[in-house]
């Protein structure tokens, strides 16, 4: 009941709700158990720097970019390598998609 | 479905939820036990004791919650019990012990796959929600890691169900369908062995990054990030995400356990009723321990932890090429088997 198939796979998303919510419940109430207090408005609320001062939320704040730099440096030849293929000129894009297509089909005609 | 139907449901929902947590909570611990005492003997030290996990988690509840001042608080506290309740429903839909999954009909393999990313994605957010630098450049480290290792292990599930349909075999992305027909059964010659050894392999070197251990715990990375995305977390709340580490650990392990030995020592040595189920269970319990051994404490022990550039090209690379390898191999199989039988 309420199953979704996409011909190869299924899924009850109502089933993974109902388990979702129990869980939920049973966790919750074990979290509880737990302190919920702490010092507010002390040091012990301040961000950890390593013991440095901490500055204002603009300068702290880390660009979103950053979550790229490990794909730029380690692909480096890649992007270089397809910059340089980047010229701007259509004709040449389109030559790169014939030759792409080529061999597709050279690969799938092998298969 | 009836009301007769649904309350049975509804009791097996609330039984198996409250029996595979504890399951997978109390194993979770016990591995992690077993993994840190490993490890301190590999390195000379004496280590902690088995319970010391336990301890731990018992400490955590005792300590203050701390909420940054930067922080966005319903999100933060909320999160963490997020990521532990989606990796304890995995639990459901995977054959543990030598039973089939409880809910085999919930789910397939392809839904395990987008549930695991619940729990890295816990990680990122409440990193995110933190208002910490250093969190937040984990979160962000977390996010590339996730990236990168999602294609050769899509790969890797692929050429396992790709088998499986060349076979003539229907709903390959089944577990029941796995452990009916397993990976090495369904080789034909030296090729396919090969094919899957590797792809076995490349299993093995994503589960310490889905598990961000060494060396692929750049996120965290304690001696640079002072715990990353996790450093602003105290108290109850990093016991979630603590708890959420353990049984992740189990989940994993099962799921390997589940595609590539499947086997049950019952059917062997021809076993039945309880004694054949202990021993089923037992040999489980011990090929979990196995896949953690190799897989988390050899590898931490062994080697330092990368750059996230570094992990950024081993995955998309060396293991994403390797996967690669090990489809194009499983492939040529049969035709290879033919072509000189």
């Amino acid at each position: 009941m309420f199953s979704l198939e996409s011909g190869s796979g299924f899924w009850n998303p109502i089933l993974w709700v109902l388990i979702f919510f129990i869980a939920f419940l049973l966790f919750y109430g074990i979290r509880g158990f737990g302190k919920s207090t702490y010092k507010k408005d002390t040091d012990q609320t301040k961000a950890f720097l390593s013991g440095n001062q901490e500055p204002s939320a603009e300068v702290m704040h880390v660009k979103a970019s950053n979550l790229y730099w490990g794909f730029t440096t380690s692909m480096k030849t890649v992007y270089t390598e397809l910059r340089k293929m980047h010229t701007g000129n259509a004709s040449d894009y389109v030559l790169w998609f014939v030759i792409i297509l080529a061999c597709l089909f050279l690969i799938m005609g092998v298969m | 479905m009836d009301v007769l139907g649904l309350s049975e449901l509804l009791v097996r929902i609330i039984l198996g939820t409250l029996g595979l947590a504890t399951f997978g909570i109390i194993f979770g611990l016990f591995y992690k036990g077993i993994d840190r005492k490993l490890s301190a003997h590999m390195q000379g030290r004496i280590g902690p004791p088995f319970r010391q996990p336990f301890r731990d988690v018992a400490k955590l509840f005792t300590k203050e919650n701390i909420i940054p001042d930067h922080a966005i608080p319903w999100i933060f506290n909320l999160i963490p019990l997020i990521g532990l309740i989606a990796t304890i429903s995995i639990l459901l839909y995977l054959p543990l012990g030598g039973f089939p999954p409880l809910f085999a009909s919930g789910g397939d393999l392809i839904v395990i796959l987008y549930l695991l990313i619940i729990p890295s994605l816990a990680l990122v957010i409440g990193g995110f929600s933190s208002g910490s630098p250093y969190a937040i450049i984990g979160a962000q480290r977390e996010m590339a890691t996730m990236i990168a290792y999602e294609f050769p292990l899509a790969v890797l599930i692929i050429t396992v169900a790709w088998n499986l349909l060349q076979k003539g075999i229907t709903n390959v992305f089944l577990f029941s369908t796995i452990a009916a027909a397993p990976v090495w059964n369904q080789v034909a010659g030296p090729l396919g062995f090969i094919g899957f050894a590797i792809l076995l392999v490349v299993l093995l070197l994503v589960t310490p990054a889905e598990l961000s251990k060494i060396p692929f715990d750049s996120p965290e990375a304690e001696t640079e990030l002072a715990g990353g995305l996790l450093v602003e977390y105290s108290g109850r709340n990093l016991a979630m995400y603590y708890l959420t580490d353990g049984v992740k650990t189990v989940v994993m392990a099962s799921i390997i356990v589940a595609l590539f030995f499947p086997y049950n020592l019952s059917a062997f040595i021809g076993l039945g009723s309880y004694t054949g189920i202990i021993i089923d269970v037992l040999f489980y319990l011990l090929k979990v321990f196995l896949v953690i051994l190799f897989s988390v404490t050899l590898i931490r022990v062994a080697i330092a932890r990368l750059k996230i550039d570094q992990i950024v090209y081993t995955y998309w690379i060396p293991l994403t090429l390797a996967s690669l390898v090990g489809l194009i191999l499983v492939m040529w199989d049969q035709t290879m088997v033919q072509w000189f039988s």
